[in-house]
């Protein structure tokens, strides 16, 4: 509340003050990227990080980040964990579901290019982005709860960045 | 009034669902809320962990074990150097041992607290899981010191454990048990008599004890059923006979009960912990094992208790430096055979808090 | 008991149909031929002395020239256990199912059947279980299996 009260005794002072003049599309990737809204899509191991960052420690909703059940109310598929030959059709069908625009974030080493299962496995997908369009990739194997966060900052800086008509030609 | 005309429906749980705990897929045939028939479909997160171990060494299959069971992770390095520890007879150091019981133990909290913050998730109360997580952030501390890592440790090793403890382990850990057996209390507060935690649970998924022992059932899930039964005391392994502790066990089998049980082992492990700790003797932590770690030829199969029941691995080996077979055995296995028995007939919301109170998690399914 | 009471109550018992070996470490392992698996099963469970009433693993081992079912089975009231396999031809693997005495090999049996290739006899759900829907390759558990996508891990 002290924002509201503060910034017109501030803006008062400035000539023209009350009025702020901006661009359409800072204000709407602003929105964006602060209200990123993420898929419980856990697979194996690096769920229980994505779990961990979610819960009292790391706590992910300060960087407005809210764990939908649905994929027709996220905004951000966080793909953490294997990804199986079995499993990818169901990936996909997930990020169809969800609606423009939205982003995913390969989470951990099986994701980016099969990980430790890379060799001798015939059942892993060898990375999930011929399957799926990534936009950030987290390595490790699982990723620590401050590498998700600050893969999540890095994604935040790529919303604003972008231009209103990008995701009308994906 | 006139016979309402119903018919059979088939609804697909799964294979992404919350209430699931990974990727398992539930086929029901339902009757409005009524269970009718349930058929499990498994296999989303099979990696071929047994495929893999062929074509690796003895120490390098610890690692890819890691990946089978991650939620305890350190039962699944331990029960791989107890089969290949067996077949090579090596013996451990004293001071290996102790810290092998302390890590097993703080292991088994860190998934307790987990399923005791899920399952209340499942079941709607979305504050136990910000209380359990937060007690185990500093299991996981005490981890991270010790070998690095927070979840896939690679930290029991063939004859012993990697390395030392550091200096600052001792006086954390004896901390971190404190604080957890402080926390009981709040943890059994929040649920044990609330009315809505009663309701969704108590005679809900009922296991005669006859059917868990047919089916494979094991640990927990098990004692709650009135089974005495716990590879720790029934098939000795590592230094667990030196410790003044008990099996927990409950009657009813139900999903109140299995959940009372869990909570009964977080104070016993709490119990063996301080006991490690008061009699952890110096000396080496790991014994003279050859990095071309060459077994003879034989086959064993060895089974520890974990968080989940009975996690075992047969290894066969044929005199090289790669065992020609390693077969694993998680017990969510078991534990999601018996889900069509004794959820069939129950609702649907039921079936939710079942799933979760026998703690399935899919990764020792489906391997 | 102690493994080498087991290993005499069991050859007194049921010497004449299962055979030590000694490539069992800790735990006594015994050999069966296949026709004799059933009976031997269930006198493993019905005993009152043995009474191995749990069932604990069921692993297949491809020998290449013979498949290995290697059985792991103990006794909740006895408190011990014994492992036992059954031999199978290469060419034409075949095993009865042992679900109607433990009911808990149900699934392993699948998964043998799945990875392996082996039939099981009398079983009544041999669905795909761990494999994709629309999987054609083959059982990729055996030793000379491969596909082209498969890598091995190059020796250093």
């Amino acid at each position: 509340m002290g924002l509201i009260k503060k910034v017109p005794v501030y803006a008062e002072r400035i000539p023209g003050g009350s009025l702020v003049l901006t661009t359409l599309e800072t204000v709407l990737h602003q929105g964006q990227a602060k209200s990123l809204w993420y898929l419980l899509f856990g697979t194996a191991c690096c769920a229980i990080e994505l779990m961990c960052t979610g819960a009292s420690r790391y706590d992910f909703d300060r960087l407005g980040m809210i764990f939908r059940a649905s994929p027709r109310q996220a905004d951000l598929i966080i793909a953490a964990g294997t990804i199986t030959k079995k499993m990818a059709p169901r990936l996909r069908r997930l990020y169809d579901q969800m609606a423009e625009p939205r982003y995913v974030i390969a989470m951990g080493g099986c994701t980016i290019k099969g990980g430790p299962f890379y060799y001798d496995s015939y059942a892993v997908e060898k990375g999930i982005d011929h399957i799926v369009p990534v936009d950030i990739y987290i390595p490790g194997c699982p990723p620590r709860p401050e590498s998700l966060l600050e893969g999540c900052i890095h994604l935040q800086e790529k919303i604003k960045k972008q231009k209103l008509l990008d995701w009308q030609e994906k | 009034m006139p016979d309402l005309r119903t018919e059979e429906f088939v609804v697909n749980m799964g294979p992404h669902h919350p209430s699931t705990h990974g990727v398992c897929r539930l086929i029901l045939t339902m009757d409005g809320e009524k269970v009718l028939k349930i058929v499990p479909v498994v296999g989303y997160l099979h990696r071929s962990l047994e495929k893999i171990c062929e074509n690796r060494t003895y120490p390098q299959c610890i690692p890819i074990l890691d990946r089978f069971e991650y939620v305890t992770a350190m039962s699944c390095n331990y029960v791989f150097s107890l089969a290949a520890e067996r077949l090579a007879e090596i013996e451990v150091p004293e001071r290996a041992e102790y810290l092998r019981v302390i890590m097993l133990e703080l292991n088994r909290i860190a998934s307790h607290l987990i399923f005791y913050g899920v399952t209340a998730m499942d079941i709607g109360a979305l504050t136990p899981f910000l209380y359990g997580l937060r007690e185990r952030e500093m299991i996981m501390d005490l981890f991270e010191m010790t070998c690095g890592q927070r979840l896939t440790f690679n930290y029991i090793r063939i004859g012993g454990v990697a390395k030392d403890i550091p200096a600052e382990f001792i006086p954390y850990c004896r901390k971190t048990v404190s604080v957890i057996r402080e926390k009981l209390n709040d943890y059994e507060g929040l649920l044990n008599e609330n009315p809505i935690w009663l309701v969704r649970n108590k005679n809900i998924g009922v296991l005669p004890p006859d059917v868990g022992i047919a089916y494979g059932v094991s640990g927990p899930s098990l004692r709650a059923s009135g089974v005495d039964y716990d590879l720790r005391r029934d098939d000795p392994y590592s230094i667990y006979d030196r410790f003044d502790w008990k099996v927990a066990t409950r009657s009813n089998g139900d999903c109140y009960d299995r959940y009372l049980v869990r909570l009964d082992e977080i104070k016993q492990s709490v119990r063996i912990i301080e006991q490690a700790l008061d009699g952890l003797p110096e000396g080496p932590v790991k014994a003279k094992v050859s990095p071309n770690f060459k077994p003879p030829e034989g086959e064993t199969y060895a089974r520890v208790e974990n968080s989940r029941g009975e996690l075992g691995v047969y290894i066969q080996s044929d005199g090289t430096k790669k065992p020609y077979r390693v077969k694993t055995r998680g017990g969510s296995f078991n534990q999601l055979q018996v889900l069509p028995v004794i959820g069939t007939g129950g609702l649907i919301a039921d079936l939710v808090a079942i799933f979760a109170s026998l703690d399935i998690i899919l990764p020792e399914v489906d391997r | 008991m102690t493994p080498d009471e087991l290993k005499d109550a069991v050859a007194g018992k049921l010497g004449d149909k299962m055979s030590l070996l000694d490539t069992g470490r800790m735990v006594p392992m015994f050999e069966i031929s296949a026709a004799n698996l059933l009976t031997v099963a269930e006198s493993l469970r019905d005993d009152a002395a043995l009474k191995f009433d749990y069932f604990c693993n069921l692993g297949a081992v491809d020998k290449t020239e013979r498949f290995e079912a290697v059985y792991s089975v103990a006794s909740i009231v006895h408190k011990h256990r014994l492992d036992f396999k059954v031999i199978l031809d290469h060419d034409h693997p075949e095993i009865d199912s042992v679900q109607e005495i433990w009911p808990a090999a149900n699934w392993y049996e699948r998964e043998m059947w799945e990875l392996f290739g082996i039939n099981i006899r009398n079983h009544h759900n041999l669905t795909r279980f761990l494999l994709p829907d629309d999987w054609d390759q083959g059982n990729p558990m055996r030793r000379d299996w491969d596909a082209p996508d498969f890598e091995k891990l190059p020796e250093l």
